[in-house]
């Protein structure tokens, strides 16, 4: 332990952010035995995974709003289900289209034979591409749940993994192997296509690729985004596309709890002004109230942009380090809009008294080209006029977060650029609500009469109130050349150019959502290179 | 009759894959179904007397071991390479003219007034790791791609070896093409440059010859495998064969006869034969057998495999992936006889700045428009376009009966014209013909006012004509979509990206194999290696 060596020192590690990848890596440093201590800027803890009281008795999730990919390791060794996390499985997509639907369910025999109402073709084809995509979610998965050392020779435990990862495709059959390669190389739309001919199916399938990312559908890039998406549709031990029980903000409640049972100390409305360095080393963070600690190390669960520029004293990077981070791409491209509602909206397609399709998600998707214009408005710098919308309605499985017969109806948007071509977002939060509105009442001509309150959060929205560079939901777009060890500067890993000072947020390998892999691999690095450096000292 | 070797196809990759095994010992047949060789690079009569590059323009990225090996200039092969590399014109009458000399390009760039001064002095450095990266990707480009589907010790190694060469060759991680290669050419450029119209100039060579917006990932890597041809830095290369690419094909073909390789034009190839999983020759659509033992094909994969090879080789799975590669072109062409040099007013009345390529790319959001409308198959208005004069610098494409109808032709203009989808929501493209020429000639009057009063002649050659008049399913010039699915290893296919078809004895040797497409010869040389390190393995009965 280094707690030792200075008798003044209160704490081993200090942790920048809240977030849940800031308190999943405080609670596996503390579970080693590291002092730590996590200060969130916020009044509450969570970062973008948190439940607010936006209106008088309904919880939204305010940002995120499904958990679809939180490691079973993490769930296992923190003991989340004890500290209180209680998933509830979300089942099924519904497509609503002008005069018709695609909804698929869990239960794989109903939505075969939904398909062959479209297409027999496809339905046959679907068979094998869910086969398909949870043995590419199988292959992919263990290099979420470690680091990413880099692959261009520099270091040879990069080589040794890229050995043991080419061992491991040249024991995949071709099929895997090829669709490997495509993921990673190939537009969403494209990969999909191969299979499907049914519009609103491909169209739903590939918009998976799209979020978080400022990219269209046709964009070479979108197929590994999807297949980010299905690593957490599948697995063996744990279904994990599902709500939580009073909100997103109940995951980062139980990594908290599990937290402070360690030994971590956490402090809210506590913003860091100001990391400290000496001789290009972290020596703790400012406050914006003045405080001073202290901390042989700092890890940081903000962006790398926000920690790397806005966080430290200006000069203290290299030249070539300070172009690294600006070349990183944040781009937000995505809304969030939140809906309290008198009631639950009733889908003109849908045979009356239907309600299976609020367990599950909603998406207007209905086409391709949809997509692909909503993301050309983006483009020409102004959110889409009608925007790809994924819903959900939390309340009606958890009713615990809406009053007594009424709904919160949470609504992920793409396209909202951070950058408008005209005009400042403060302007323009109400129109794209409105579109937003709009889009889902066509579909669900009632809503208009339900809504009781409505809360829209742009892309300077999410930036404002979580810190989120250019409202970039995922800490930074998932382009492949920022995917793993490209993440988020090329061969670092959750080291950052300053020595102490680490990363552990989503601008980390493996990247967004609510996932913890980043804060739980942070930590991993951080006590192996502490643990190094005490071998060294000895 | 028989043949060690049977080519399918005289496009510029056929016949250097011809010539290749013939030196080597083979005894070669080359068979082309049109009266032309050189296929998509190749030189045509546009009136009497009036001569201009069918398709591709110019030769620039032509491997020079290729040139040298095949003895081309003995051949006749003569390469004009212009001072001026690229000028992209500005509506408000400025000009980039990114010339081969760098501080040439700087100075020009400042006393323009297009670009920042910073971008002067960034531009030269910008070049340098253009070159790097260019070198690092030519090591990967000049060798057969490794076995990815079961790698033996061997492709191991020889992965490690080019990847550390590349690593040694890149001077920061930055540089790197693990990086560089699947971002975006707009997000690559806006690394470089401040300037739009310097960055548009430069991003526009990442959407040549295919779909690709400047946004989408993977643009950069075809900008970049585009520059790092011949080291010709940032301004890429410019280089036109005299006579037009049908005398690079002339050129080749003679090379190819000097070692003792027969060609048949006009010989149609109906199917490949075979004797259980091995090629035993092909059959002409008249009926006519001839027995070969290697096979090549210089047609595009998609043709290759679901045309030529019987459907029970290939089985169903194999079928389906073929008829999923991406195929669907997305370039036009109009070539121009000219009854004077159009006025480009950015040129200031310097011809010399016309002598290389004329981009139509004024601005970044100009590519994002122009890349548009093909997605929703539909024709742009405004269309990214590359044009060329080459009788500027090869007067000889002009005999001297020059006539057009009424007036002289002074110059033919050849115009490249991207973002034309082979598909129309509405219509076919023959529909279109006119629109689209229309289209084009009055995007170039915006910026050489008075050019449609010159024009004695126009054709418009689009991916329908490409697939109807050359074979090339889909139409495309690159034979298939040049994106980072269909590339290296994996191009056409992840398993059939070393040349080997699946019978025994089958090549593909076009632009569908790996590096892609382009006037490279690339293609046709990995494949003519590929045949003879087989046939010395004793896989093939052939004569080498």
């Amino acid at each position: 332990m280094t707690g030792g060596r200075g008798a003044a020192r209160q704490y081993d590690a200090v942790i920048i952010g809240g977030g849940h990848n800031g308190l999943t890596c405080a609670a596996y440093l503390a579970r080693a035995g590291r002092r730590v201590l996590v200060l969130e800027r916020r009044h509450i803890i969570g970062g973008a995974t948190v439940t607010e009281e936006i209106f008088p008795g309904f919880k939204f999730s305010v940002a995120s709003y499904v958990v679809s990919l939180l490691r079973p390791e993490i769930i296992r060794e923190l003991e989340l289900a004890r500290h209180g996390l209680q998933v509830l499985p979300v089942d099924g997509t519904l497509t609503p289209l002008d005069d018709d639907y695609l909804w698929r369910v869990d239960d794989h025999g109903v939505t075969v034979s939904e398909i062959r109402r479209w297409s027999k073709r496809d339905a046959e084809a679907y068979e094998e591409y869910s086969l398909l995509m949870a043995e590419m979610s199988r292959f992919v998965k263990p290099l979420l749940g470690a680091g990413a050392p880099p692959l261009d020779g520099s270091d040879p435990r990069g080589l040794v993994a890229l050995a043991g990862f080419a061992r491991r495709f040249a024991a995949l059959p071709e099929p895997q192997q090829t669709a490997f390669i495509q993921l990673l190389t190939m537009s969403s739309a494209d990969f999909v296509s191969q299979w499907f001919e049914t519009e609103p199916l491909r169209a739903t399938l590939s918009a998976s690729g799209i979020i978080g990312t400022f990219l269209g559908p046709r964009s070479p890039g979108s197929a590994y985004i999807l297949l980010h998406h299905y690593m957490g549709e599948v697995d063996g031990e744990y279904r994990a596309w599902g709500l939580p029980v009073g909100g997103t903000g109940a995951i980062a409640g139980a990594i908290a709890a599990a937290a402070v049972e360690a030994g971590v100390e956490i402090r809210t409305e506590a913003a860091v002004a100001r990391i400290t360095t000496r001789d290009g080393r972290a020596t703790g963070v400012v406050l914006e109230s003045g405080e001073e600690i202290t901390a042989p190390t700092v890890v940081s669960n903000a962006d790398v942009r926000r920690t790397l520029r806005d966080l430290l004293e200006p000069g203290t990077l290299s030249a070539d380090d300070d172009a690294a981070v600006r070349g990183y791409k944040f781009r937000g491209s995505s809304a969030k809009v939140n809906f309290a509602l008198s009631g639950l909206p009733t889908f003109k397609v849908l045979p009356a008294g239907t309600t299976d399709h609020f367990r599950g998600m909603v998406s207007i998707s209905p086409s391709i080209d949809y997509i692909e214009r909503a993301h050309d408005d983006a483009v020409d710098g102004r959110f889409s006029r009608q925007p790809y919308v994924d819903m959900g309605f939390p309340s009606f499985i958890d009713p615990s977060v809406a009053p007594p017969g009424q709904h919160v109806m949470a609504c992920f948007v793409q396209y909202a650029p951070y950058e408008l071509a005209e005009g400042a977002w403060d302007e323009q939060r109400e129109a794209l609500g409105d579109a937003v509105q709009s889009t889902i009442a066509r579909h669900a001509p009632d809503l208009d009469s339900l809504v009781v309150g409505r809360q829209v959060l742009t892309p300077l929205d999410i930036e404002r109130t979580f810190g989120l560079s250019e409202g970039n939901i995922f800490q930074g777009e998932l382009l492949l050349e920022q995917l793993f060890s490209g993440r988020p500067i090329p061969g670092a890993g959750y080291r950052t150019p300053i020595r102490d000072l680490w990363l552990c947020g989503s601008s980390t390998h493996p990247g967004g959502a609510i996932s913890g892999a980043p804060g739980r691999n942070a930590a991993m690095a951080v006590l192996r290179s502490s643990r190094a450096g005490a071998s060294e000292a000895a | 009759m028989t043949y060690d070797a049977v080519v399918i196809g005289a496009g510029h990759n056929g016949l250097v894959c011809a010539a290749y095994l013939a030196r080597a010992g083979l005894s070669v047949l080359v068979l082309e179904r049109r009266d032309e060789l050189g296929g998509m690079a190749g030189t045509s009569e546009l009136l009497k007397g009036v001569r201009v590059p069918t398709l591709a323009h110019t030769v620039g990225r032509l491997r020079p071991s290729i040139a040298r090996e095949l003895g081309l200039r003995g051949h006749g092969l003569a390469l004009v390479q212009p001072e001026v590399r690229a000028f992209a014109p500005q509506p408000d009458g400025r000009a980039i003219t990114l010339w081969g000399d760098v501080d040439r390009t700087a100075r020009d760039l400042v006393d323009g007034g297009l670009a920042a001064s910073s971008d002067a002095a960034s531009y030269g450095a910008a070049d340098q790791q253009v070159r790097a990266l260019g070198r690092g990707l030519a090591e990967l480009m000049s060798r057969i791609p490794p076995d990815l589907a079961s790698p033996t010790l061997g492709d191991a190694f020889a992965g490690l070896r080019t990847g550390l060469a590349a690593r040694a060759r890149a001077r920061s991680a930055n540089e790197s093409l693990l990086r560089t290669m699947p971002m975006a050419a707009r997000d690559l450029v806006a690394e470089w440059f401040e300037s739009d119209a310097l960055r548009a100039a430069v991003a526009a060579r990442g959407m040549l010859y295919t779909g690709l917006s400047p946004r989408m990932p993977g643009s950069g890597g075809v900008l970049l495998a585009d520059l790092a041809g011949n080291d010709g830095g940032l301004a890429g290369q410019t280089v036109f064969a005299r006579g037009g690419p049908g005398a690079l094909a002339d050129a080749l073909a003679a090379a190819a006869r000097a070692n003792g390789a027969e060609i048949r034009t006009g010989t149609a190839v109906a199917q490949v034969r075979r004797d259980g999983e091995r090629a035993t020759g092909v059959t002409l659509t008249g009926g006519e057998e001839i027995d070969a033992s290697v096979v090549v094909s210089n047609l595009d994969p998609r043709t290759t495999l679901l045309d030529l090879i019987e459907p029970e080789v290939l089985g169903p799975r194999l079928s389906w992936r073929a008829a999923n590669i991406r195929q669907r072109g997305t370039t036009a062409k109009v070539n121009l006889a000219l009854s004077g040099l159009p006025d480009f007013g950015a040129a200031a009345g310097d011809a010399r700045r016309l002598r290389g390529r004329i981009l139509i790319a004024p601005s970044m959001r100009y590519l994002d428009l122009a890349a548009r409308p093909a997605k929703y198959g539909e024709l742009p208005e405004q269309p990214l376009l590359e044009a060329t004069i080459p009788t500027l610098v090869d007067p000889g494409l002009l005999a001297d009966g020059r006539r057009g109808r009424a007036r002289t032709v002074v110059h033919v203009m050849s115009v490249v014209v991207e973002g034309i989808p082979r598909e129309l929501r509405d219509g076919t493209l023959d529909d279109r013909r006119d629109a689209l020429g229309d289209a084009v000639l009055a995007t170039l009057a915006e910026f050489a006012p008075g050019i449609a009063e010159l024009v004695v002649e126009r054709q418009v050659i689009t991916p329908l004509d490409v697939e109807r008049d050359l074979g090339a399913f889909g139409g495309h010039a690159m034979h298939a979509e040049s994106s980072l699915d269909q590339w290296f290893a994996w191009r056409p296919l992840h398993g059939l990206g070393r040349y080997r078809m699946p019978l025994t004895g089958m090549y593909l040797a076009g632009s569908g194999a790996h590096p892609g497409g382009g006037v490279t010869g690339g293609p046709g040389q990995l494949a003519a290696q590929a045949v003879i390190a087989d046939s010395r393995q004793g896989r093939l009965r052939v004569s080498a």
